[in-house]
């Protein structure tokens, strides 16, 4: 808070101020992971409509050379769906007032959250997708559709370590659980995002 | 305070001390600092107005280039002239109309739902910034030609970015509106009981993080696609503009209309000293809009861009059933006035001109529906119709003019909403005189600007309008009549902009020139910060105001 100058100023007889409105950080958050999803969802189905539209023709979707190993993309579903557990104790931790906890259950959600990012990173290495040059202009999209999710997946880190800070700060315990809550919904709409861009492009390819 | 948090309804008390504490301030610190949605959402309304009148500016200079259609004039080439074009197109819609209907929602929303704030007040400021911030780099980016059919590829690449970035800042907008009315409601006001206008912002804040990420997730494409030269040339780069289209095509459009529906109708049931007889009814139509409006459709399954075509039979059908709930919205606008004492002025004149300019755009944008529904009829029935026969309507610059004739609604709504509310937002009227001539100007530009552009589409004038193809019968006079228009429109929006400054900039406070009844109304003109001096408690079910105590803040001026 940095208005602590202007409270420190209010007569003695001024009230206490009302607690602040329930649950506007959950619904906010709501509505920003509603957002994410449709544009995630709209490079989706551009993918989907594309590669349909190569298949039918007879031709491969994938450029020549290209290959997707499935070993990275499993790896980093179970990674993600591990730091759904890590979330959901982080959860209950707040709940039940235990903010040691609550923070090694963030910080681990973080460290998944790395190796997810690390993971693709070198996935795209191994995978040889070019970044121009092929007719179909099918790179591009494999890297804005990629790319798209990495950013949101960012944004749910941003999320869990500034909830995380303002927890260590004594905002959020056992009364107050919004902001635990507000950074789960994120995570977890982000990483089902993810099983759905796994499903979609590196198991059916 | 931080970016997540709302401000806390305190005690007036307080309020007069932050108000001195902010007074101590620099004007330019106290603006750049702000969370009060108040000051954010005059930010918006002032920014938008001034981009919308450069806009204007830009499209009646690239429309005297369509004149003659035989050679170039004014412009070096055909890619600056689609860059002028296209700069006037994007600034217009993403620039001037949606940046004021957020104004208009973030000013009024917390008052109408009895909030003292608007949720993340500083993540509102955050979007406001954000947005003009980029729409700067945008205007850059067109002089250092970038845009679509840009020549050069950093300036598009930044152009492309700056576009996407304030399409994040509207989302952002967005988020800080929705969650107001969902979560900042005042006690006893329930979601069914909320002002059409809150209402309408509602749907309109819904639909746009619908649709609106679908279409930033179409520039990041875009951005990979330049970056990786398969957009090299300027001609290639030229496709960037199904992209604008996206948003620029009936249905999807109808989602800028829609704030318009919620706030005419409250605007004229208040100078009608009426009411909306079916207010749940009115709610529900508006709500219908969310789904029959969608532009995910044309955003990306139906193709970048493309016309209607009736394999794309969501498309149709939203084109048709649209007409229903508008038309049933400016029959219970007219109810109101018919039941009502309604007074000659330009809330009311521009409002229910708005609504019904409104309907004649839908109802025109029907006449794309003849030729997908003669093709479906024949592929059904194995009949020989001759489809070739019938209307071309898709890829013309017919729905150039359905889009002319829904951006001049808008526009006449927002004239329409700000002088209504112009008393609450500045604490003085604005010119009623001028804005009859501002209702004058803008009707008579938007009707020169759609009709001459739907009668050329009829006429086969391609959807961008190409210099160098020949004179044609007929297109080239409708292009003056356009170009009229579009001058036309553009000193409406000189003379509502001259209005909006006097008042703006303007010292003192007039008399509240009329009352309505919603809770903005229980409060002072402009309300002080916190809005009210205690939460106002709902005890009404009809939407409209009735309080379980008096309005404290005008208590205390009297």
């Amino acid at each position: 808070m940095t208005d602590i100058t202007v409270f420190d100023a209010l007569p003695e007889t001024v009230a206490a101020p009302e607690a602040s409105r329930p649950r506007l950080l959950v619904i906010g958050t709501a509505l920003a992971a509603m957002a994410a999803t449709m544009g995630m969802a709209g490079l989706l189905g551009i993918y989907v409509q594309s590669r349909a539209a190569v298949l039918a023709q007879g031709e491969i979707w994938l450029p020549k050379g290209v290959t997707i190993p499935l070993t990275q993309p499993n790896m980093m579903a179970i990674t993600l769906v591990m730091s759904m557990v890590a979330m959901a104790w982080a959860v209950s931790a707040i709940r039940h007032d235990d903010r040691a906890n609550t923070h090694i259950a963030l910080s681990l959600c973080v460290v998944f959250g790395f190796a997810y990012l690390a993971q693709t990173g070198f996935l795209l290495e191994i995978m040889g997708m070019p970044a121009a040059g092929d007719e179909l202009a099918r790179p591009p999209l494999f890297y804005a559709l990629i790319g798209a999710h990495m950013l949101i997946m960012a944004a749910a880190m941003l999320y869990v370590i500034v909830m995380g800070l303002r927890t260590l700060g004594g905002n959020y315990n056992a009364k107050d659980v919004e902001g635990i809550y507000g950074a789960a919904l994120f995570w977890n709409v982000a990483v089902v995002l993810y099983l759905v861009v796994w499903y979609a492009i590196y198991i059916t390819k | 305070m931080a970016l997540t948090q709302t401000r806390t309804e305190t005690d007036s008390t307080t309020d007069s001390i932050q108000t001195s504490d902010s007074a101590a301030r620099p004007a330019l610190e106290r603006v750049l600092s702000t969370s009060d949605h108040k000051t954010i959402g005059r930010m918006w309304i002032g920014a938008g107005a001034a981009f919308v009148l450069l806009a204007l500016v830009l499209s009646t200079i690239a429309s005297i280039e369509l004149i003659d259609l035989g050679s170039v004039g004014l412009f070096e080439d055909e890619g600056q002239f689609v860059q002028a074009w296209s700069a006037g197109r994007t600034l217009l819609l993403f620039g001037g109309v949606i940046p004021v209907l957020i104004g208009l929602a973030t000013y009024l929303t917390p008052l109408q739902v009895g909030a003292s704030a608007i949720a993340f007040g500083r993540g509102a400021a955050g979007a406001f910034w954000t947005w003009l911030l980029a729409t700067g780099i945008l205007i850059l980016a067109v002089v250092a030609n970038g845009g679509p059919a840009g020549g050069s590829k950093d300036a598009v690449l930044l152009w492309i970015l700056a576009l996407g970035t304030m399409l994040v800042g509207f989302c952002w907008a967005f988020v800080c509106i929705a969650t107001t009315i969902l979560g900042a409601r005042t006690i006893g006001m329930r979601l069914e009981h909320v002002p059409i206008s809150t209402w309408s912002f509602l749907v309109f804040s819904l639909l746009g993080l619908l649709t609106l990420p679908i279409l930033i997730g179409e520039l990041g494409l875009a951005y990979a696609d330049v970056s990786a030269d398969y957009l090299s040339t300027k001609v290639d780069r030229q496709a960037l503009l199904s992209i604008l289209n996206s948003l620029s095509l009936a249905p999807a459009l109808y989602w800028v209309g829609i704030p318009v529906l919620g706030m005419g109708l409250d605007v004229v049931a208040t100078q009608s000293e009426s009411r909306v007889r079916f207010h749940k009814p009115a709610l529900a139509l508006i709500g219908s809009l969310l789904v029959l409006s969608f532009g995910a459709d044309i955003l990306t399954f139906g193709g970048r861009g493309r016309a209607i075509e009736f394999d794309n039979a969501v498309l149709v059908l939203g084109v048709l059933a649209a007409v229903v709930p508008i038309l049933l919205l400016l029959g219970m606008a007219a109810d109101a006035v018919k039941n009502g004492k309604p007074a000659t002025n330009t809330p009311l004149v521009a409002g229910m001109a708005a609504m019904a300019l409104l309907a004649v755009g839908a109802l025109v944008a029907l006449l794309a529906l003849i030729e997908p529904i003669l093709e479906f009829v024949a592929d059904a029935s194995n009949s020989e119709i001759d489809v070739s026969s019938a209307l071309r309507l898709a890829d013309s610059s017919f729905h150039e003019g359905i889009r002319g004739l829904i951006l001049g609604a808008v526009l006449l709504g927002i004239v329409s909403s700000v002088h209504h509310w112009g008393h609450k937002i500045w604490g003085r009227s604005l010119d009623d005189k001028l804005g009859m001539l501002s209702i004058l100007l803008v009707s008579a530009g938007t009707i020169a600007w759609g009709g001459a552009y739907v009668i050329s589409g009829m006429l086969e004038q391609p959807a961008l309008p190409g210099i160098g193809v020949g004179p044609k019968d007929g297109v080239e006079v409708l292009n003056v009549l356009a170009t009229i228009g579009f001058a036309v429109l553009g000193l409406g929006a000189l003379v509502f902009l001259a209005n909006l400054a006097r008042t703006a900039l303007g010292t003192g406070t007039t008399p509240e020139p009329w009352s309505g009844q919603s809770l903005e109304w229980t409060t002072s003109s402009p309300p002080s910060l916190g809005n009210f001096a205690s939460a106002p408690v709902m005890e009404s079910t009809s939407g409209m105001a009735v309080l379980s105590q008096p309005t404290p803040n005008k208590a205390e001026e009297a």
